[in-house]
């Protein structure tokens, strides 16, 4: 079930590299035959797993056995992972352009650090006169240069 | 023979390789490289043609690697080496030069001595349980036969066929005989005048050569009886509207601009290894084979004494057992059917992995691959 990820991640790649391109086909043409629940016949989740265990191998031969082992349980788990962050991401960036808030309309600002920051009247601002902030109405913080 | 030495001849073996895929294609040495860039640099130009000062540099390299050839495999005279794009291409020359009624084959072919056979009656020689050759069945087959098309050794395993005794029967039925030799040319001292065979094919590729380039022997008098199948430039002296007068022999073969640099590199591999010696290759190869850890492991074949090993870890895909071996220690093996579907699809085989070991593999590669191959049995257990 990697190639789910693999397309995905390959497919955003190949806007940029014509190298992920064809790995972006390749693993489609899996994603699609797994939709229809045929066998994937391109070798792309072979090679997936082979180049995963045989890597893994180099460190720790007893996780590469079990990786090897349960890959099909990995590869779900990823997949599953990789789903809830895209739906968690796209959730965030609608609250964003929505909200200016990331965390949601009644999150605290804090939580989100993509939330812009609020405007900064300095004192070399025209709208900063005497302490006073015409903008907003509150006083600014313009220190020395105040008096 | 100094390994060590020679290794350091193949400037790719500093990328900290173990190159096992030698049956599909070796490393090339820094002299065939030397060579093919020799020849884009120094004599670009066209061979027996152009009579200026690189014409005639070219025709005289091409005339040398011609006869590097010929002493190389021990015909006799360099008239009856035919540069080929590769084997296949000169077992189908000789597939469309000549008329065959029945053609026997044994059943362990490469794709290309098989499929140009299929126009014609083709026998097929069962091998023996044990996967060696059976002279028996043959002996049946080829009766009324007008070509035996055998390899000489394997790509599957290695095994050498008796060809000896394949030729004699053959001769003694009033068979020709064709090899194909190009797992033999790389890997073993060969006399094409002592097995007294019509027809050798072979490919540039697999003995250190260029990729491209391939040679066709055959005795003389064959040769001058067979028509080309591809006609141009250089087959002809003469022509007219409607008529032709076909060149002496190489040439009448060897149809349009030939494939230079190639031929040059194909040259200069024939002489390295003369100089390193056919016979001390194969005892290294051999001696490498006695390292090789089987247990547990599912032989393909026949496991005889040569530089080629199949096999296959059960439970684990022959493509996966060599992608893991590429991506945990960059050791490079063959997985898959080596174009040997027949023998495959007839045993019921999905693929199997090879490895094959050359002139520059050393034995701590061997074990390096056993204590790896070990660790891939670990996975399935």
């Amino acid at each position: 079930m990697l190639c789910l990820v693999a397309w995905i991640i390959f497919g955003i790649l190949g806007i940029f590299s014509v190298r992920y391109r064809s790995l972006a086909k390749e693993s489609f043409d899996c994603v699609f035959r797994r939709l229809l629940f045929k066998k994937c016949e391109s070798n792309f989740n072979e090679k997936m797993k082979s180049s995963i265990i045989g890597n893994l191998m180099k460190f720790s031969p007893r996780t590469a056995r079990g990786v090897y082992k349960n890959y099909e349980i990995f590869s779900w788990i990823f997949v599953i992972l990789f789903v809830v962050s895209m739906v968690w991401g796209a959730v965030g960036a609608y609250n964003l352009i929505v909200y200016d808030n990331c965390a949601g309309p009644n999150a605290d600002p804090d939580q989100c650090i993509f939330t812009p920051e609020e405007e900064i009247v300095s004192c070399g601002d025209p709208l900063c006169e005497s302490g006073h902030c015409e903008k907003c109405g509150d006083e600014c913080d313009c220190g020395d240069c105040s008096g | 023979m100094n390994v060590e030495k020679i290794r350091n001849e193949f400037p790719i073996l500093k990328k900290n390789i173990i190159y096992f895929d030698n049956a599909c294609m070796p490393l090339r040495p820094r002299c065939v490289i030397d060579k093919i860039n020799e020849y884009y640099s120094e004599y670009p130009s066209c061979a027996g043609r152009s009579h200026h000062k690189l014409g005639i540099r070219l025709t005289k390299e091409v005339n040398m690697a011609r006869d590097s050839i010929k002493k190389l495999i021990g015909a006799k005279k360099s008239e009856e080496i035919i540069f080929t794009k590769n084997a296949t291409e000169a077992i189908n020359l000789i597939a469309h030069s000549l008329k065959f009624n029945v053609v026997v084959t044994s059943d362990r072919e490469h794709n290309s001595n098989l499929l140009p056979w299929q126009k014609f009656e083709h026998r097929v020689v069962k091998s023996n349980l044990d996967n060696t050759f059976n002279l028996d069945d043959f002996s049946e087959k080829v009766v009324g036969a007008d070509l035996v098309s055998i390899v000489y050794t394997s790509n599957l395993d290695g095994y050498t066929l008796p060809v000896r005794e394949i030729i004699e029967i053959a001769h003694n039925n009033g068979a020709l005989v064709l090899l194909d030799a190009a797992q033999t040319v790389p890997n073993k001292k060969i006399d094409v005048r002592k097995l007294d065979v019509d027809f050798l094919v072979f490919s540039g590729h697999k003995m250190l050569g260029p990729t491209g380039i391939g040679v066709l022997y055959g005795k003389e008098n064959l040769l001058n009886d067979l028509n080309p199948f591809i006609l141009g430039g250089e087959t002809v002296y003469d022509s007219t509207y409607d008529s032709f007068k076909l060149e002496k022999l190489p040439h009448k073969f060897e149809a349009g601009l030939q494939n230079y640099a190639g031929i040059v590199g194909l040259g200069a591999a024939a002489k390295f290894l003369m100089k390193v010696g056919l016979d001390n290759i194969e005892k290294h190869e051999k001696m490498l084979k006695q390292h090789i850890d089987v247990e547990g492991l599912e032989i393909i074949g026949y496991l005889g004494e040569s530089g080629i090993f199949n096999f296959n870890i059960p439970g684990l895909n022959s493509h996966e057992v060599a992608m893991m071996l590429d991506s945990s220690k960059n050791i490079m093996v063959r997985s898959g059917a080596h174009c040997l579907h027949s023998w495959f699809n007839s045993k019921n085989i999905k693929g199997s992995v090879r490895a094959s070991f050359y002139l520059y593999n050393t034995i701590e590669e061997v074990k390096l691959f056993n204590e790896e191959l070990k660790k891939l049995k670990k996975l399935v257990k």
